[in-house]
């Protein structure tokens, strides 16, 4: 994989559900290797439905989603090889401990042979104090959680991350050390898409910014662009104005 | 995949407190049942064995002459089923004894007659544990199955992944039933040698392929449930909506259909009971007797002269031949209308009952519960088959008899006009006690349980295919926002 290479695109994709409500309206957007790529926007701004549309949860009205150049709608088993994903409220089996959650998620994520040793490492590397390996998550907190999330995720070891609100109800010291763990995931090269609700996080690990209403992709900067724009005062103007596609 | 689904389906249940509590109450349930139903059936052998030898006793002290003259009955018990350990059927309420006489065979009180008001709940016997016990826990494990993984959103997470939704479906009815089978399978086993232990004879006659086909059946029986389970919970979107209407589900299964299909066959098809028809039966035989001592006894005046207070006539040797002749002559008619009346009552009663019978099994199989109660009640001996085959051992030892003591009997009453009766009886020929027949009750054969039983295999067959079937559609179309 190189980077720059294009991970994740969406191309002209579209949701209209059966009650008739447009979820999402013909958006593009690609998210390339070694990018974190933030989608930002208020509740029902379509945010939550692209990334269904990305794991295959839901078909789209029109375009494609493609994961490493497969589509998901075509071959959805194939493409979610290549795709990770985290959201908000982590689900995980509350009566397993983390390295049982982990061993299953790790089998179903296609790694089949890896054992104790490589859980511990990874929950290790993603800060989870060395006494929860062996507890059963539903004495977690929301952050020890969210920690393992992505401990899944790395251990999937998928070119593709998707971030459902991943930082939403952390404190700011695991939201930091969620962040940290995302710099080193995008180092390695991964490609990460996430949705969120916060500006500062956005801003300060976002690559690209995308800022979502209605259903539409209204605005998208880079990195670049935001040394000289005020991200916040972007966002609040395009909550006040009618929304127009990028 | 399909691996890693069920390893951690088992791994859950029994992480969870279900699983102690239903391995606890199914081993606790069970094996007391069985030790208690062991107990009775040892005993109810043991009642058997002392009836047949005073009954044999009381015999050997009689002549023959008390037999063919009605003063002591033959009497044939029925043996307990050592089957019924498992479900005790129909034994409770069957005759535990018939009288057989001339007359023909009269039923004795049931062995429930005994039992103290409690047994109106029935008994805590391995067919009631498995259907009102089990079944409900069984369904209450696949409740949250899927509806309780939408709700964690653990489902987002495994279809996130390359988890194929069927194998996702068939890993979790695997594993989900695996957890529910495997201490039923450690129970059933623990039950066998609990029996062994208690000098049950478990590998008597073919009681190894009998327990085999309850062990299969009930497999069966419990798969069908979480298979309805499963359906259900792919269903629901809330566990708690899956919660309430599994055990909906499970009453009317259970409860509803198995009890209320006998009352609607009976309101759709009426029939008289077997009292009234064995009433009616008795009235025939009664009406023909005393047609015939009428005719005896007219013939008897018109020939011998009226009978007086003190003495019968001389009866004349040219006139007692034309009497014999016409006494044969009655014998004959009245056998051959007793015959006649006695069929057409039992013919019509059977128009009556067969299609209510046939109604009522139809409406049972609709549930599973009942199409597996009658298959478990037959495996054991003490199910419809098994009554059946009681009722024609009865038949036919009574035919028996008649060919074999009965017929050299001559018992005849005679009403002479003005209403006076008198009676006479000779013995034509003597039998020795020794020589009688004994009263061998028909138990059915596994070929015959299985052949009776196409209606409730075919039931469990559809009820365990046709959840799995909508389970299977529902999950593949569920929407997994």
């Amino acid at each position: 994989m190189t980077e720059n290479q294009t991970i994740l695109k969406a191309n002209d994709l579209s949701k209209r559900y059966e009650d008739g409500v447009l979820a999402l309206d013909h958006i593009n957007l690609n998210v390339r290797a070694g990018e974190v790529y933030c989608l930002l926007g208020a509740n029902g701004a379509g945010k939550t439905t692209t990334i269904n549309l990305f794991l295959g949860f839901i078909p789209p009205t029109t375009g494609t989603c493609l994961i490493n150049g497969i589509d998901i709608n075509k071959d959805p088993l194939e493409a979610k090889k290549y795709v990770a994903f985290v959201s908000e409220n982590v689900m995980l089996y509350g009566n397993f401990t983390a390295r049982q959650n982990l061993d299953f998620f790790a089998k179903l994520g296609g790694k089949p042979s890896l054992g104790r040793d490589d859980y511990y490492k990874v929950m290790r590397r993603v800060s989870l104090q060395e006494k929860a390996f062996e507890q059963r998550v539903k004495t977690f907190s929301k952050g020890m959680r969210q920690k393992l999330g992505i401990s899944i995720a790395v251990i999937k070891n998928a070119p593709a991350i998707l971030l459902d609100e991943p930082t939403s109800g952390l404190d700011p010291k695991a939201a930091e050390e969620f962040q940290e763990i995302l710099s080193e995931l995008k180092k390695e090269g991964k490609a990460i898409l996430m949705s969120t609700h916060d500006i500062f996080r956005a801003k300060e690990i976002g690559d690209r910014i995308g800022i979502m209403k209605e259903g539409r992709l209204v605005m998208e900067r880079t990195r670049e662009d935001l040394r000289t724009e005020d991200l916040v005062k972007i966002y609040i103007d395009y909550m006040k104005s009618e929304p127009m596609t990028v | 995949m399909l691996k890693t689904i069920i390893r951690k389906e088992l791994l859950e249940n029994i992480l969870s407190y279900r699983f102690p509590l239903f391995f606890l109450i199914t081993a606790v349930l069970i094996l007391t049942s069985l030790y208690v139903r062991n107990a009775d059936y040892n005993k109810q052998v043991r009642d058997y064995s002392e009836q047949v030898r005073l009954a044999n006793d009381e015999l050997a002290s009689s002549r023959m002459s008390d037999l063919f003259m009605g003063r002591i009955k033959l009497r044939g018990f029925l043996p307990p089923a050592p089957l019924s350990v498992l479900a005790t059927g129909f034994e409770s309420s069957l005759p535990s004894y018939h009288d057989f006489d001339a007359e023909g065979p009269k039923p004795g009180a049931s062995a429930g007659g005994e039992e103290s008001i409690l047994s109106v709940f029935g008994k805590l016997d391995f067919l009631f544990i498995i259907q009102m016990v089990v079944s409900l826990i069984v369904l209450l494990f696949a409740s949250d199955m899927i509806a309780g993984e939408k709700e964690m959103g653990t489902l987002r997470a495994i279809l996130a992944n390359s988890a194929p939704r069927h194998s996702v479906l068939i890993g979790k009815l695997t594993g989900g039933f695996l957890t529910v089978w495997i201490p039923f399978l450690v129970v059933f086993l623990l039950g066998l040698i609990v029996l062994g232990l208690m000098s049950f004879p478990i590998g008597g006659a073919d009681h190894p392929a009998r327990l085999a086909g309850v062990f299969l059946a009930t497999t069966v029986f419990l798969l069908v449930y979480y298979a309805v389970g499963l359906m259900i919970s792919a269903s629901s979107s809330r566990s708690r909506t899956s919660l309430v209407a599994i055990l909906l589900v499970w009453i009317v299964f259970q409860v509803v259909i198995p009890r209320l299909g006998d009352m609607l066959a009976a309101v759709i098809h009426p029939a008289r009971t077997e009292t009234v028809v064995s009433m009616q039966k008795s009235l025939a035989v009664k009406t023909i007797d005393r047609e015939k001592a009428i005719a005896l006894g007219s013939k008897y005046v018109e020939l011998f002269g009226p009978i007086t207070d003190t003495s019968a006539p001389p009866e004349p040797e040219d006139k007692k031949k034309i009497y014999e002749a016409f006494q044969s002559e009655w014998d004959n008619r009245a056998s051959e209308q007793k015959a006649s009346q006695l069929r057409e009552i039992d013919d019509s009663y059977r128009r009556e009952k067969d299609p209510q019978r046939r109604l009522a099994t139809a409406l049972s199989l609709l549930s599973p519960g009942a199409a597996y109660s009658r298959l478990v009640t037959d495996l054991c001996g003490s199910g419809e088959i098994d009554r059946a085959d009681y009722y024609q051992s009865v038949q036919d030892y009574q035919r028996t008899l008649d060919a074999a003591l009965y017929q050299y009997v001559k018992k005849r009453t005679m009403i002479y006009p003005g209403g006076r009766s008198g009676s006479s009886s000779s013995i034509t020929k003597m039998v020795d006690l020794k020589t009688l027949p004994a009263f061998k009750v028909k138990t059915s054969r596994l070929e015959e349980v299985l052949a009776g039983n196409w209606g409730s295999l075919i039931s469990l067959a559809f009820w365990l295919v046709a959840p799995f079937a909508v389970a299977y559609v529902r999950f593949l179309k569920y929407d997994v926002r």
